[in-house]
């Protein structure tokens, strides 16, 4: 589904270059569930605001379903990401003037042949369990309910990939819990999940989980040679997907 | 189950602009305060024109001939009803008569009453008319059948009190209301009296023993010659004539009339032209600021509907509409209050500045309006033009993660 070979982003800071992504090569294969780890800082937003097309590499190549992203223009990346790509940010990313059930319809009324009608958002709100509050507004709902909309939101569409950024960063344990279990729903679904966190705890839930550090990526597989949490901090689970 | 209604790109734009209203609010004031003001000067300039116009009409002059040195009273007589009594010799009438150009002519005679009559709280003007020779009641009477001008009847304008049917008196002799005409707005006919010579002679020489003030009216003198040229003449080339042939008078044409008014209106136009335009340089940098502000604050907003599909174009026309939308609320607001002020108010203000004014029509007012709509939606579009697209450029993931708590 998406190929990443050799792509690197640098930005201009104080004079000096930043390497933000350095050199990434990795594979994302549909159904997959793929976890990218690291700390803040470590380059991974910025290699996931790539692989959506909203943030144009320095150098190397990014294929989504064979197309070449940097290749196209603008306004095509706007409809593969309005019909293609869910995306969950780290806080909700809901529109604070429209109600939950119009946050989730939302995305239709940037994709030429969106699905989704009302009764369609409707639907997707009872599944993430959001049914009772699709005329809230988002400053009424809880962190959890509002990631509860997010996930409705991304789905609206119809998306094969959805890409999650950092979606249980504010949230406690057991709504973490909660959000998660429905993110492994959804890839057992068949939905491709891409997902950068800096929780370790979360690496059971993919079938392939990389790590980030200075831009660089490395695969879980691989010798790991990176810390997750600082000195003396918990370390991150080796365990696989459960 | 919800009762949200189906959700629209018109939703979206009114409940951006519904769910923020402490922010729209000031931008609604500026944009109601420009189309105001807008409105303000083209309905003030429009309703004296037409008033000029509707004014003219009803003395059905070409052109007026006043004695030289007069020329200003009865520019004021005319344009403001401020009554004023002037003379010259009424051979000029019969001279005038005979101009090439000239069809017809007709002498007038103008009397300031005294103040405290019954029938007005300030002094009005009676103008005597030759029934003979009239053309300014005499079309009115054509229009109106029914009504007779007879011995002691008068004809008022609009704005004199006192019911078909009753009496006025002027200088103890006692006049019958037998028509009104129709409102011009030009006060020289709304606040004018018109009654026949003869009346007016008697009036005059009664006047010593029944009134607290004798009137005299001097025999074979006249205040004014209104005058008809022949169809095809231009009025200022018959007017040139009769300056050049009879010594001691002065012509005064409608074109020279609507002169005086623009003069006297120049004053309100500029300032109200010049308040637009301050109001206009001002609010364009003042309305751009609080678009800039405003997309400033919606960055992360615009960034999300960027990273869940959005066109750049649209969300430009997501930011125009809503501009849009608030400089047309803005506007109507303006245009609908400034509308309410002048109409409420609107014989003090041509009191104040001394000009005749008339409502515009209906049709005249809606474009005056949708004129003044269209220049302040402009305003506001140049306004909001650039921080749209200003907020199109920042790279959309790093304003969503910036934004972050």
């Amino acid at each position: 589904m998406i190929e990443v070979t050799g792509v690197t982003k640098t930005y201009s800071a104080q004079g000096s270059e930043v390497r933000a992504v350095d050199d990434v090569h990795f594979e994302v294969k549909t159904g997959d569930f793929v976890l990218i780890l690291g700390r803040s800082g470590s380059g991974k937003s910025t290699l996931l605001g790539m692989l959506a097309g909203l943030i144009r590499p320095t150098n190397g190549v990014i294929r989504f379903n064979g197309k070449e992203i940097g290749s196209l223009s603008e306004d095509k990346i706007s409809e593969l990401r309005a019909k293609e790509i869910g995306f969950v940010f780290q806080f909700s990313g809901l529109i604070p003037t429209i109600t939950a059930l119009e946050n989730v319809m939302l995305p239709t009324l940037f994709s030429p042949n969106g699905s989704g009608s009302r009764s369609e958002a409707l639907k997707l709100l009872k599944r993430v369990g959001m049914s009772h509050r699709a005329d809230a507004y988002p400053r009424t709902l809880s962190s959890g309910e509002m990631k509860r909309v997010a996930i409705a939101r991304a789905l609206i569409n119809g998306p094969a990939l959805i890409i999650a950024d950092e979606p249980t960063g504010d949230l406690d344990v057991d709504t973490e819990y909660e959000i998660m279990e429905l993110f492994r729903e959804l890839n057992r679904e068949g939905k491709t999940i891409v997902m950068v966190t800096h929780n370790p705890d979360l690496v059971p839930y993919a079938n392939r989980t990389y790590g980030m550090d200075r831009g660089k990526l490395v695969q879980r597989s691989d010798p790991f040679p990176f810390r997750m949490v600082p000195e003396g901090g918990a370390q991150p689970h080796q365990s696989d997907r459960p | 189950m919800s009762k949200s209604p189906e959700f629209r790109f018109s939703r979206l734009v009114a409940s951006s602009i519904t769910n923020r209203p402490h922010r729209n609010v000031a931008t609604i004031v500026a944009f109601a305060i420009i189309a105001a003001t807008l409105f303000s000067a083209q309905y003030l300039t429009s309703g004296a024109l037409q008033s000029l116009d509707a004014g003219m009409t009803r003395m059905g002059a070409d052109i007026l001939v006043v004695p030289e040195g007069y020329s200003a009273a009865a520019q004021t007589v005319i344009l403001m009803g401020e009554p004023s009594s002037f003379f010259f010799n009424d051979s000029g009438f019969e001279q005038i008569s005979k101009i090439p150009g000239v069809a017809k002519a007709s002498p007038q005679i103008f009397i300031a009453t005294l103040a405290g009559q019954a029938c007005c709280s300030a002094p009005v003007q009676l103008i005597a008319i030759d029934p003979d020779h009239d053309f300014t009641v005499a079309t009115w009477l054509k229009e109106n059948p029914g009504v007779v001008m007879g011995k002691d009847d008068i004809i008022v304008g609009s704005m004199i009190s006192g019911d078909i049917g009753s009496d006025l008196l002027f200088y103890g002799h006692t006049f019958h209301i037998v028509g009104r005409l129709a409102k011009t707005g030009m006060m020289g006919v709304d606040c004018a009296v018109f009654t026949r010579f003869e009346d007016a002679y008697v009036m005059s020489d009664e006047s010593g023993v029944k009134a607290v003030r004798e009137l005299t009216i001097p025999r074979g003198m006249v205040s004014a010659v209104l005058v008809k040229v022949d169809p095809g003449i231009v009025p200022a080339t018959v007017a040139n004539r009769i300056q050049a042939q009879i010594p001691g008078t002065k012509t005064i044409t409608p074109n020279g009339l609507l002169s005086s008014v623009t003069g006297q209106l120049a004053a309100v136009t500029h300032l109200l032209y010049g308040s637009t335009l301050a109001v206009t340089i001002v609010s364009i940098p003042l309305l751009g600021f609080i678009s800039a502000m405003v997309a400033h604050e919606r960055r992360r907003e615009v960034a999300i509907f960027r990273a869940l599909g959005a066109k750049k174009s649209y969300v430009v026309r997501l930011m125009l509409t809503e501009s849009f939308a608030i400089s047309v609320i803005g506007g109507l607001i303006g245009i609908a209050a400034a509308a309410g002020i002048l109409v409420l108010f609107q014989d003090f203000i041509a009191i104040t500045l001394k000009i005749p004014f008339n409502v515009p029509s209906p049709l005249t007012v809606m474009i005056i309006g949708g004129s003044a709509l269209v220049l302040t939606i402009a305003i506001g579009g140049i306004a909001s033009l650039y921080p749209a697209i200003l907020v199109n450029r920042s790279e959309p993931y790093d304003t969503i993660r910036k934004g972050e708590p």
